[in-house]
C-alpha cells in the first residue's frame, strides 16, 4: 500500500497508449484494441485488490 | 503519518493523472481511487489511536459505551460514502454520487435510530 502502485498504473498507462499508436499506425487495429483491454483489466484487478484491502480494514477499524 | 508525505502522494498522483488525461482518459480515475486509497491508509494508524481514546472513555463512562460504538459506525460509512462520493464527481458522474449520497444517508440515519428514540425517551422522562 504504497507509492509504487501509482507508478505502475501510470506505466501501464503510458505503455498501453504507446502499444496503441503502434499497432494502429501498423494498421493491426484489432490488436491495437485487445492490448486496450488488457490494459485495462490489469489495472482494474490492482484496483480492485487495493479497495478490497481498503474496505476491509475500515471495517476491522469501524467494525461496521 | 506526516502531512508532508500526503501532500506529496496528493500531488504525485495529480501530475500522473494530469500526465494520463491526454493519453488514455480512463486511467485517470484509477489513479485517482489508488490515490485516495494510499492516503486514507496513511491516516489510519492515527485514527486508530483516536477510536481506542475514544473507546476507553466509553468504557470508563459505561452508561452509554454503546452509543461511542454507533458514532463510530457512522463517521467510517461518512468516510467511505465522501470517498466513493467525490471520485465518482471527480469522473464527471454526478448522478451515481448523489444515488452513493443518498444510501449513505439511509444507512447513517438507519444506524443512528436508536440513539434518537434514546434521546426522546430521557426528554420525556425530564418533562
Amino acid at each position: 500500500m504504497d507509492i509504487d502502485l501509482l507508478f505502475k498504473i501510470a506505466a501501464i498507462g503510458i505503455l498501453v497508449a504507446v502499444l496503441n499508436q503502434v499497432l494502429l499506425r501498423a494498421g493491426r487495429d484489432d490488436q491495437a484494441m485487445m492490448t486496450t483491454l488488457a490494459g485495462v483489466v490489469i489495472v482494474l484487478s490492482l484496483v480492485i485488490s487495493e479497495i478490497s484491502e481498503l474496505f476491509t480494514s475500515v471495517r476491522t477499524m469501524f467494525n461496521l | 503519518m506526516d502531512i508532508f508525505k500526503i501532500i506529496g502522494v496528493g500531488f504525485i498522483g495529480l501530475i500522473i493523472s494530469v500526465i494520463l488525461k491526454e493519453y488514455r482518459r480512463e486511467y485517470v480515475i484509477y489513479i485517482s481511487i489508488i490515490a485516495g486509497a494510499i492516503i486514507i491508509f496513511m491516516c489510519f494508524d492515527e485514527l486508530n489511536n483516536i477510536i481506542n481514546l475514544l473507546t476507553n472513555l466509553a468504557d470508563k463512562s459505561g452508561s452509554n459505551s454503546y452509543f461511542i460504538l454507533l458514532l463510530l459506525k457512522i463517521t467510517g460509512i461518512a468516510i467511505l460514502t465522501e470517498y466513493a462520493i467525490n471520485i465518482c464527481k471527480d469522473a464527471g458522474e454526478n448522478a451515481i454520487a448523489s444515488k452513493i449520497d443518498l444510501g449513505g444517508k439511509v444507512l447513517i440515519i438507519s444506524i443512528s435510530v436508536p440513539i434518537i428514540s434514546k434521546l426522546l425517551e430521557t426528554i420525556t422522562k425530564i418533562m
